[in-house]
């Protein structure tokens, strides 16, 4: 891993469009701010590996737990 | 059970096309495909970023309950519902940036559905923080991340016997 140390105000550039600088340091928090292109997504890393997490346990069901969701589901008729 | 009835529908329209129907070999049986007619994930699913078309299969009658299965990995599939069966008040709508993905404008209509996932102690949760959201002009879908929102990846539904 690349380590490199930044002052408030500083940043670093990745590639060719994306920035990304220290905005604030205060009580342990760092603040970031990114500038990157809008295709870029961008997450808490936290947040991106629960979602990996449940996709990857969403896609393990079969067709006995189906049913017995089919059964609980109401009808749109009744929404 | 749902998959009886898909594989009509998918006879159905074979007989209404002249193109060449696909067939994959999945944990459900064989499926019979439409290549020109699979969604497509732009991006992938969030850790499934490698897999970007699906075939859309209903698995109840009055569509709200629909399984996407990509036909690139045959072991993977995922059941998508409408939330709002469940949760009438959630709302998504697509950022400018999604909209580019799924190459459609505001005025377009969409989608919103969330995967489920089920528990060894055979509940199910809905992942309202990573909906996804389809658009039917462009059958393109996105995952999306509702980042500050307040939702989970596991939003419990009514016990499942």
């Amino acid at each position: 891993m690349l380590v490199l140390t930044r002052k408030v105000g500083e940043g670093i550039v990745i590639g060719e469009d994306i920035v990304v600088r220290v905005m604030e340091c205060k009580d342990g928090r760092i603040r970031l701010g990114i500038e990157a292109p809008r295709d870029k997504k961008i997450y808490r890393e936290e947040v991106y590996e629960r979602i990996c997490l449940e996709n990857r346990e969403a896609s393990q069901w079969d067709l006995q737990k189906l049913d017995a969701l089919n059964a609980i589901l109401p009808s749109k008729g009744s929404r | 059970m749902g998959f009886a009835e898909v594989g009509c529908i998918e006879c159905h329209s074979s007989q209404q096309r002249e193109s060449v129907m696909k067939t994959l070999h999945t944990g459900f049986g064989e499926i019979t495909y439409d290549p020109d007619k699979v969604i497509r994930f732009p991006e992938g699913l969030i850790g499934f970023e490698h897999l970007r078309k699906f075939i859309v299969m209903p698995v109840k009658k009055d569509d709200v309950l629909f399984c996407i299965q990509s036909v690139e990995e045959a072991h993977v599939a995922f059941l998508l519902i409408n939330p709002c069966l469940f949760f009438p008040d959630y709302q998504v709508r697509p950022a400018s940036g999604d909209l580019e993905k799924l190459d459609i404008t505001e005025d377009d209509s969409y989608f919103v559905m969330t995967t489920i996932t089920f528990h060894k102690d055979k509940t199910a949760s809905l992942n309202l923080l990573a909906p996804v959201i389809y658009t039917p002009r462009t059958d393109r879908a996105v995952q999306v991340v509702l980042e500050g929102s307040g939702y989970s990846t596991r939003t419990p539904l009514p016990k499942v016997e």
